[in-house]
């Protein structure tokens, strides 16, 4: 087994020709790559690494049903817990998740082309028993919010539902790849939400918008990789955690902005019904003409245009951006727009 | 011993077993097993994993283990292992270990 490292261009291309012959390519979000070669220099088998996810995976078809898989996926297990990452997910094709399940792995949930799979015996189920532990009232809605931060417009959507259903479930996307950290972010969505006595706030986890379900939610992919993705996390939501909750309506803002979010909302009015969940597109609040986002928010923090942010954003929000503990983030937001990764 | 965090051991290898070691909020340890000779030997398996837990004070851990036909005394070295990882104990009790 040997690393294969970032700049070893030609290791590299060597790579993606074996990949592409099992029709998979080196997604942008993997930390780590490994290869297996055999004595005359050829790659067989090849897996990587994205946080906590196990991606890549393939082993060349004359070595399949060896134990060279085997091999690899152990070797990534150790990896990921050297790491601190014990919580581990894989994505694989309907017709291979069988071997990762003798590797003990569990499925949580497949579409025609993707299975994804995890390798703690109940984190699923646990999932679901840890937010149904909180009050039940069905029907409910359910709403998922990455907030990043919080805004009047995030208020405005979550509002609207509390008055059209007996309960709301929103749902922070765990996944610490925003701006905002997962913490700050859960924060003011509850102090911004506080006074909505209908609504549960929930941490997603791993299993709503992850770097698991929908790795291209936070990188760039192919449209027919997120719409598979789309999918994917959809239908887990649908099939699995809407049910458990009965939550028969879900909200969401358009999306005039993102591409990735538009054919997300775009996936969701299609494969949500056949669950019986209602997608119920809101359109956005505007305040003066114009549309509120969580990135305007951040192009006036970095701005510093204290006046006009105190437009966008709550109350609670706003007090947490004047507040020394805000320091961090805003300085997060100044440099990365000075680099010029923030559009 | 104290467990202080999730630890692994062991491959997927053929003769081996992966033991991953995390605690429980129970105080009792449980075993989860996988295993393509379980329906022979579950019961043996098991024994030595507890047997090995016992010997080192661990009383509630949630162990998985995923084997590939390990023998005994592999499967009590990845024990070992495993609980030495998870926690994160630098001297040896020699005295538990056969």
């Amino acid at each position: 087994m040997q690393k294969l490292f970032e700049s070893d261009v030609k290791g590299r291309q060597a790579l993606e020709i074996f990949l592409e012959s099992f029709d998979l390519s080196l997604d942008q979000d993997i930390e780590k790559t490994y290869v297996k070669k055999s004595s005359d220099g050829k790659i067989i088998a090849t897996g990587s690494i994205a946080k906590n996810v196990l991606k890549s995976i393939a082993v060349d078809k004359h070595y399949q049903g060896s134990s060279l898989i085997n091999e690899m996926v152990s070797y990534l297990m150790e990896e990921c817990y050297q790491m601190g990452e014990t919580h581990l997910f894989i994505y694989t094709k309907p017709e291979s998740y069988k071997a990762f399940e003798f590797l003990g792995f569990k499925k949580i949930t497949e579409t025609n082309r993707v299975v994804l799979m995890e390798n703690k015996i109940n984190g699923f189920q646990d999932f679901l028993k840890n937010i149904k532990d909180k009050e039940l009232t069905s029907p409910s809605a359910g709403i998922v919010l990455n907030a990043n931060p919080f805004t009047k417009g995030h208020y405005y959507l979550v509002k609207r539902a509390s008055e059209e259903n007996p309960w709301v479930h929103v749902f922070v996307v765990w996944e610490n790849q925003s701006t905002f950290s997962n913490v700050e972010r859960y924060n003011l969505v509850s102090k911004g939400l506080k006074d909505l006595k209908n609504v549960s706030i929930h941490k997603g986890l791993n299993y709503i918008i992850s770097a698991a379900t929908f790795p291209s939610y936070f990188i760039s992919g192919k449209d027919e990789v997120i719409k598979e993705q789309t999918k994917l996390d959809l239908k887990l939501f649908g099939d699995k955690i809407a049910p458990s909750l009965g939550i028969n309506k879900r909200y969401v803002g358009k999306e005039p902005f993102n591409n990735t979010t538009a054919k997300y909302n775009e996936t969701m009015k299609k494969v949500l019904p056949d669950y019986g969940i209602e997608v119920i597109e809101i359109e956005r609040k505007k305040i003066e003409d114009q549309i509120i986002s969580a990135s305007t928010v951040r192009r006036l923090i970095y701005e510093g245009d204290l006046e006009k942010l105190k437009c966008l954003v709550p109350k609670s929000t706003f007090e947490y951006l004047k507040s020394p503990a805000s320091q961090g983030v805003i300085n997060k937001i100044k440099k990365d727009y000075n680099e010029k990764k923030l559009v | 011993m104290k467990i202080n965090k999730e630890a692994i051991a062991g491959t997927l290898e053929s003769s081996d077993i992966q033991i991953t070691i995390s605690k429980n909020h129970l105080i009792k340890n449980t075993i989860y097993l996988e295993s393509p000779v379980k329906h022979l030997y579950e019961v043996a398996i098991k024994k030595v994993i507890m047997n090995t837990l016992e010997k080192h004070q661990i009383t509630n851990a949630n162990v998985k283990a995923i084997d590939q036909g390990a023998l005994d005394c592999t499967i009590i070295a990845r024990t070992q292992s495993a609980i030495y990882r998870a926690t994160e104990k630098k001297e040896i009790n020699w005295e538990a270990i056969d």
